[in-house]
């Protein structure tokens, strides 16, 4: 069935320029096309491959190769499968086109993804913050923001140094791998 | 962060009291207050969860005349349940000085003592005393609804005794309770209760009520309008 | 007064106000704000206003370890949080290619049911709650206890289990523990006729509920609805049928569905949900003392594991609707990224702002409830 589903998907991207379909798992399938493609795949897979259901939208901070991936999971209620459409973006300036004509729940996603790593979605209904409403500093789950550090910088530590802990901490604290504990 | 100031504040001039009968009064009334307390029903926190099996039919804190009130304004105890985001911390500190005294805090759930396991989160607040004077802590992740009740067993206990009047603090020290509030949330904040005015009023102001962070409260605020009505 | 007398008074224009229902209110579930719009008590227009509960999870377990975030998923839905931990393991097991052995899939689905149970109770309460029922809010809770206490018994937390890590469960059943789970069963069953009289098909609810925050088939496959307020407007759609996981395509279950599609649908799903989570972990306890071998796979030392790299996605039906992970691994000890998609993020805010909008302010609570919102899923 899976074959099938793949041999369907492929049909149905042949226009698509640079869209390549993988199979992942039974009933997991993964496209990869490129940034320009993304909208017209969806379309695609929304009126004729009856992927109705877009279970999420997930941002990914590439640091090192400078590109933001933007994975689009949809769900077939007719064939019982998911497709993730991956795309990737360049880290500079950060816009992106909205999906919000094709699915509705992309409205949630977009605005998490702009509040969240400072990703602007054009054409989406709202840009507004909706959690971060009151955080003054750069989208945090960009990978160039230290969270640790910047708890450091603003909260002081409570001092708590019981006999007990010293004798770990001392041992190089509660995590600390001796080199003999690894197990290959 | 201010650091330089001790934790145990002076105690504020009080006016002395003539009546010889005072301290059975304050005695009878302190029995009586122990005994009626209301909790102000605000879930702050995952640690909320708790509460419910607290107050229905299994544990039931009502048998210690603990119930659960809509309203700040006749609210007794606030539950910080958990951890605070930085945006929820405001609303409590809204919420906080809007309720009458006298009022005790509890700090429920390890978070509040030090951040818990979000110690590294930019977005929770890590020391719920810095902000409001805490009454008394219950640890755990989450505390059981007998950690719960017997943590306001010991709140209720102190208030019999007349130990439980960290309220006090909070305007003998606004100053620094005001700049750790100043730090997080920036220079600009201002709620609508007039702390200071309160202190006066009730007789609790002290040293150190005014300071630098106060007279920096004073140059950024703006009055408070009446609100408009339209029809 | 006579027909020429009459003179029709000039009412003012009708005005508008703003409310702020929550974060400090009763209604409201969680610590989660609505700004609505009135018009006299009718809500012209709401907005949710979220964080109150935001933690920064996703950005948490990048600094963790893979053993380490099985101790914070949990905390992301609070009512129910076994559904996070599973589809957290489910999604790590894909990236390291772990098989689970079937004794522990087993345990796994009794415990998510049980949770399951759980929820709905607890929802229950709150929904009652909301139409001024303080009695089955009570009983909820309380039936619920014994749940918590079961769980206590297997993972040692009423609240939060830690239970399942990549590759298995961390511990095996109790002596005994499978008599003590049918016997609450068997209480729970027994107590259900008591709750129909109470709850179900008290006038006070099925009034107040019917018709209230009614949405279409096409208006909630628009929306991304999933899970229980899904199945409410009649359409027999299941993560556990659909795209099974664990030892779902062997356990013989009814998805229960309503047609109506409002809070009463609603409810009414999760009240048949119940007797089908019964039936399910009666099934559970019939196969596994038949069902031998260990309880979890081996996994390299936890301390020091590298997970393999790739993405892995992973979706659970929890009490709330679809679960959903997605974890990048770019083999190292630390997850590279892991988004969460709570079920609530749809329901807490465009379905809920929709529904909302037209009703009137005293349904506001009500349609929350009934759509089961879990405002830390939302914030995370």
């Amino acid at each position: 069935m899976s074959q099938e589903l793949t041999r369907m998907l492929d049909t149905l991207t042949k226009d698509i320029a640079g869209a390549k379909v993988t199979l992942k798992r039974a009933r997991r399938m993964r496209i990869d096309v490129d940034a320009d493609a993304l909208p017209a795949l969806l379309e695609l897979l929304q009126g004729r491959g009856s992927y109705v259901h877009l279970s999420a939208i997930s941002c990914v901070d590439w640091i090192d190769d400078n590109q933001f991936e933007l994975v689009y999971h949809v769900w077939s209620y007719e064939s019982n499968s998911l497709v993730s459409a991956h795309t990737r973006i360049p880290r500079d300036p950060g816009v992106y086109l909205s999906i919000y004509d094709l699915y509705k729940p992309a409205a949630f996603f977009e605005r998490d993804i702009h509040e969240m790593f400072g990703l602007y979605f054009e054409g989406s209904p709202s840009m507004e913050k909706f959690i971060l409403t009151e955080w003054e500093g750069p989208p945090p789950m960009r990978k160039d923001f230290d969270a640790e550090a910047w708890v450091r910088d603003t909260f002081t530590e409570r001092d708590y140094n019981p006999e007990w802990l010293k004798e770990l901490t001392d041992a190089g604290g509660g995590i600390a791998i001796r080199p003999q504990d690894i197990r290959k | 962060m201010i650091k330089d100031i001790p934790i145990i504040a002076e105690q504020a001039q009080q006016p002395r009291r003539t009546n010889p009968l005072a301290h059975v009064f304050d005695e009878l009334m302190n029995f009586a207050r122990s005994r009626s307390l209301f909790m102000l029903h605000y879930c702050t926190g995952c640690g909320a969860i708790e509460l419910p099996p607290a107050m229905t039919s299994r544990f039931d804190m009502e048998r210690l005349g603990i119930q659960p009130m809509v309203t700040p304004r006749q609210a007794d105890i606030l539950l910080v349940t958990g951890y605070v985001s930085i945006k929820t911390l405001k609303r409590i500190i809204l919420t906080y000085e809007q309720m009458g005294s006298p009022k005790h805090v509890i700090g429920i759930c390890s978070c509040t003592v030090n951040g818990g396991m979000y110690w590294q989160s930019y977005a929770t607040a890590k020391k719920l005393d810095e902000y409001l004077p805490v009454d008394l802590y219950i640890a755990g992740c989450m505390p059981r609804p007998e950690a719960v009740i017997s943590g306001l067993q010991k709140l209720i206990d102190n208030i019999k005794h007349g130990k439980s009047d960290n309220w006090k603090d909070y305007y003998q020290r606004y100053d620094h309770y005001l700049g750790n509030q100043q730090h997080l949330f920036g220079n600009n904040w201002q709620t609508p209760t007039d702390v200071i005015g309160e202190a006066r009023e009730y007789g609790l102001f002290g040293p150190q009520t005014l300071g630098q962070h106060t007279e920096l409260l004073e140059s950024v605020q703006k009055p408070l309008q009446p609100l408009e009505m339209k029809l | 007064m006579r027909p020429e007398n009459y003179q029709a008074i000039n009412h003012p224009p009708s005005h508008e106000y703003e409310l702020n229902f929550g974060p400090n209110h009763p209604g409201i579930e969680g610590n989660y704000a609505l700004k609505v719009k009135l018009q006299g008590d009718q809500v012209v227009e709401a907005h949710a206003d979220g964080g109150y509960l935001h933690r920064g999870f996703e950005k948490l377990m990048e600094g963790r370890l893979w053993i380490q975030n099985i101790a914070l998923v949990p905390r992301i839905c609070v009512p129910d949080p076994v559904p996070m931990e599973m589809a957290y393991s489910l999604a790590v097991e894909e990236l390291g290619g772990l098989e689970v052995p079937i004794r522990a899939q087993w345990i796994r689905v009794m415990q998510l049911e049980l949770s399951r149970i759980a929820a709905h109770l607890f929802t229950f309460g709150g929904h009652a709650a909301t139409t001024g029922m303080y009695t089955t809010m009570y009983w909820g809770v309380a039936d619920r206890d014994l749940f918590l206490d079961l769980f206590e018994e297997l993972t040692g937390g009423r609240v939060y289990h830690i239970y399942n890590i990549p590759g298995g469960v961390r511990r095996d059943i109790p002596d005994g523990y499978l008599d003590r789970v049918t016997s609450t069963l068997d209480y729970l069953e027994s107590r259900l006729p008591d709750y129909d009289n109470l709850f179900f098909t008290n006038q006070v609810f099925v009034k107040r509920a019917t018709g209230t925050g009614t949405m279409t088939q096409q208006q909630a496959l628009e929306w991304g609805v999933t899970g229980p307020n899904l199945r409410a407007t009649g359409l027999k759609l299941d993560v556990r049928r659909d795209d099974p996981y664990l030892v779902y395509d062997e356990i013989d279950f009814d998805i229960a569905t309503e047609e109506a599609g409002d809070a009463w649908a609603r409810t009414l799903v999760r009240r048949k949900e119940l007797q089908q989570s019964i039936r399910i972990v009666r099934q559970v306890i019939e196969r596994l003392p038949s069902i031998g071998g260990p309880i979890r796979c081996p996994i390299p030392n936890p301390l020091a594991w590298n997970v393999p790299a790739g993405e892995a996605y992973a979706r659970i039906d929890s009490s709330k609707g679809e679960v959903a992970y997605y974890v990048v691994s770019t083999g190292g000890d630390k997850p590279y990224r892991v988004h969460v998609r709570g079920p609530s993020s749809m329901h807490a805010v465009q379905v809920l702002e929709n529904l909302v909008t037209g009703g009137r302010l005293e349904d506001v609570a009500q349609i929350m409830f009934s759509l089961d919102a879990c405002p830390p899923e939302v914030d995370r």
